[in-house]
């Protein structure tokens, strides 16, 4: 038994200049960057690609400070499950720290983060549909 | 043309350990895993929907894996594209002045590979792969 994942839903690429390299990689890989938007209650920038079911979210201030060299490295990553309060019952079961779970940024998603055991990897769980939309 | 993120690699101390949580705790299927001698690493594939995720282990101490490893940490190492042809990536990389690790593809956990200078992309190291018609 596992989580219940299903797929890699997105890799986070943390830099001090979201802008520049989510450009960098649309010229050099040839990926189309689809969305940018400002985390809710930061400054932070958001830009994603997606390629086909998994999203690579380049998420860091929008512009290099002045004089700052523009520096990014991949981060984390988050599966997708399909019951993230029973994929965080069973991670805890096995002994592992896990957050409850919280609204993510997408709407009607709830995700989780893993604390510890991940080899390194900040790493989440997150299951969409999991808030009904207003009205229904 | 890139077709979708093949596997996200990750530099662990020990596979078997990181295996206790990417397969038994999640529950993902391991694909492959074998040591490749030329590049100095065990390397442990674990399939999640349309991508996997590689264990990197470093086997000896002169290798770029294991000074990831030193300096570094565990961690995200490395994020793989794949594409139906990877020595069109590769020349098409190099007609556009990018920085290149190999200047050819060669054969590797996830087929025909090659890989990018992480300079080329701020620092994010970047690997092309043509997956052999046979498989792991």
């Amino acid at each position: 038994m596992g989580v219940g994942a299903t797929h890699i839903d997105h890799i986070v690429i943390s830099t001090n200049d979201s802008g520049t390299v989510a450009q960098t990689f649309a010229d050099n890989l040839g990926i189309e960057i689809k969305r940018k938007m400002i985390r809710p209650g930061t400054s932070a920038q958001l830009a994603f690609a997606k390629l086909q079911e998994v999203v690579l979210e380049f998420a860091g201030p929008p512009q290099v400070q002045p004089g700052e060299e523009v520096k990014a490295k991949l981060w984390g990553m988050v599966l997708a499950v399909e019951d993230v309060d029973a994929a965080v019952a069973h991670l805890r079961e096995l002994g592992y720290a896990v957050s409850d779970p919280r609204p993510a940024v997408q709407p009607g998603a709830r995700i989780a983060s893993v604390k510890d055991g991940t080899s390194g990897v900040p790493f989440g769980v997150i299951q969409y549909n999991a808030i009904p939309a207003e009205g229904s | 043309m890139l077709t979708k993120i093949h596997h996200v690699g990750v530099v662990v101390r020990s596979a078997d350990d990181a295996l206790k949580f990417y397969r038994d705790a999640l529950g993902l299927p391991v694909t492959a895993d074998r040591v490749i001698e030329d590049q100095g690493v065990r390397g442990v594939l674990l399939e999640i929907g349309n991508s996997e995720i590689e264990l990197l282990e470093p086997t000896r101490e002169d290798t770029g894996v294991a000074r990831f490893l030193a300096t570094r940490g565990e961690g995200m190492h490395h994020i793989c594209f794949e594409s139906d042809d990877v020595d069109a990536e590769l020349e098409g990389a190099r007609a556009k002045g990018i920085e290149l690790i190999d200047q050819k593809p060669h054969l590797g956990l996830a087929g025909m590979i090659c890989f990018l200078h992480p300079k080329a992309n701020h620092g994010v190291l970047v690997e092309f792969a043509t997956p052999l018609k046979e498989g792991h």
